[in-house]
């Protein structure tokens, strides 16, 4: 369902990814594992056509993300890091208008906001003013968003940030439930996240691949270290290391 | 298009929800009725003299249309210069520093169609701008009545204004949507776009001490002097090419600009 290789990212003389390819099937609900600054946010804008890579190709259902862009965006539900809501519009008003730029038919948009509301369970919000509400329901609104339309791929950084506990696992089960349907990419720094939502993690570290396997797979690997250390030794190389040069990297 | 028009739509939604649009409504209004008395006491005071001394060829060109209603026009031509920045100044700063862009970006839209929506959201606030200031003409044209009888208001002529007032309110609202693509801050956006347009007033007086070709060129620049003619009901095709050619620059640069910070 989604395809990368050979992706690289260069802002200027900092090079955010480098050289990094990975496959994910349909249906699979893949963790995003990486330190901060590692280049998660930055391969999944390339993936969602917010931001063009320097080269490389990234492929979403078949549709190569910079040649067929429209194409590609039909079919991502993204969520960003910061939830792109707008603080003067009713949540209602707002998942309107996101079903309306998504191309939901005129016909069925009350019933699929409606649908992504009870989701992500904002259904008893909807009048309220977003710049209103607390940062769970923002968080929440966001989800929402993101699954308007259905879409084949959702790509979620970060989706728990500012949720309380309950709401935490609330939202867990939402990801889990939309295993095999929807194939998944879910950026996360929380380690227990991804056990218990994912089967595949993706390790990057420095903008570069240092793991990328069944979770199983890597903890008989790695035998009798928890995941917490196995991610620590994995991404130790880079965490103490400036951000990588062009120069150097070349 | 119909992506283009659901971004008008929550363009005017976000107007209506903030206070932008009933200030910059209630500014037009209270402007332009203050305009209107003072245009209203004057014409009243020549028509007095011109009584008094019994001048019928004065009589004759004093009418409401020329003394009242066109001036009034070219006075809120002004006044959008003032108005215009406010207008615009939210709709591309806010939304990069909200990281909205980032919705509209990764939805099956072009960003032309991002630029498009913006304008016409705008152009459906100048509407209404425009409306408003119809109504002081229409007031003269229910309560007087012109020389040779019949309405007091020539409609060709202060319809022309109208079209001239819309058409620069548009190439203004078209400079300060660019102005709103290049920067995160909405204070900056509505500074740098007065400033823009008040230099497209202001070159105009330049132009009275300037001579030769230089004159020519620096005429041509000044936006008022182009809702001039409006004013008389003259369509000038020069006239319209200025203003629909700012019109089209503007959209084209917004779309550069929007395009340009995603390669950055």
């Amino acid at each position: 369902m989604i395809e990368v290789s050979q992706l690289t990212k260069r802002y200027r003389d900092l090079v955010a990814i480098e050289d990094l390819s990975f496959i994910v099937e349909k249906g699979e609900i893949l963790g995003f594992l990486g330190p901060n600054g590692a280049g998660k946010s930055t391969t999944m804008r390339i993936l969602t056509g917010f931001q063009p890579a320097t080269s490389g190709t990234a492929k979403v259902a078949g549709f190569d993300v910079f040649e067929h862009p429209l194409e590609v965006k039909r079919r991502v539900g993204y969520l960003p890091e910061i939830p792109p809501l707008y603080p003067d519009m009713t949540i209602a008003a707002y998942l309107r208008f996101v079903a309306e730029i998504k191309g939901v038919p005129r016909g069925q948009r009350a019933g699929e906001v409606e649908r992504v509301a009870s989701l992500a369970q904002v259904s008893h919000v909807m009048d309220r003013l977003i710049a209103n509400v607390s940062k769970g329901y923002k968080q929440r609104v966001g989800i929402a968003q993101a699954l308007i339309g259905s879409p084949d791929v959702l790509i979620l950084d970060e989706p728990t940030v500012g949720l309380d506990p309950s709401q935490i696992l609330e939202v867990r089960d939402l990801i889990r439930s939309l295993a095999g349907k929807h194939t998944v990419i879910l950026s996360t720094h929380i380690l227990q996240e991804v056990v218990a939502t994912c089967e595949r993690v993706l390790i990057i570290a420095g903008g570069r691949r240092v793991a990328h396997e069944k979770l199983s797979e890597l903890q008989e690997r790695h035998p009798g270290k928890s995941l917490d250390e196995i991610f620590l030794d994995l991404t130790s190389a880079t965490r103490t290391a400036a951000p990588a040069r062009p120069a150097a990297a070349a | 298009m119909r992506n283009a028009l659901a971004i008008a739509r929550k363009e005017m939604l976000l107007y209506f929800t903030t206070p932008i649009a009933y200030v910059v409504f209630f500014a037009t209004a209270f402007i332009g009725a203050f305009f209107f008395l003072s245009l209203t006491s004057e014409f009243q005071r020549r028509s007095m003299q011109f009584m008094q001394f019994g001048s019928p060829e004065g009589m004759g060109w004093l009418n409401l249309t020329d003394m009242v209603a066109a001036p009034l026009i070219l006075n809120m031509g002004v006044i959008f210069i003032f108005v215009v920045p406010f207008l615009t100044m939210r709709l591309l700063a806010e939304e990069r520093r909200q990281r909205t862009m980032e919705l509209l970006m990764t939805a099956p839209i072009r960003s032309i169609e991002i630029v498009a929506g913006k304008y016409l959201g705008v152009l459906a606030m100048l509407a209404v701008l425009v409306a408003l200031t119809a109504i002081f003409p229409m007031l003269l044209d229910t309560y007087g009545t012109g020389a040779s009888g019949g309405g007091a208001i020539e409609w060709q002529t202060v319809g022309a204004a109208l079209a001239g007032l819309f058409l620069c309110g548009a190439a203004f609202a078209a400079i300060g949507l660019f102005v709103s693509a290049l920067t995160e801050s909405q204070v900056v956006a509505a500074l740098i776009t007065f400033l823009v347009l008040l230099l497209t007033w202001v070159v105009g007086w330049k132009a009275a001490d300037a001579e030769g070709a230089w004159r020519a060129v620096l005429e041509h620049l000044s936006s008022v002097q182009h809702l001039v003619a409006f004013g008389r009901g003259i369509v000038d095709l020069r006239d319209l090419v200025y203003f629909l050619s700012l019109v089209v620059l503007g959209l084209f640069l917004t779309h550069r600009a929007i395009e340009a910070r995603r390669w950055a």
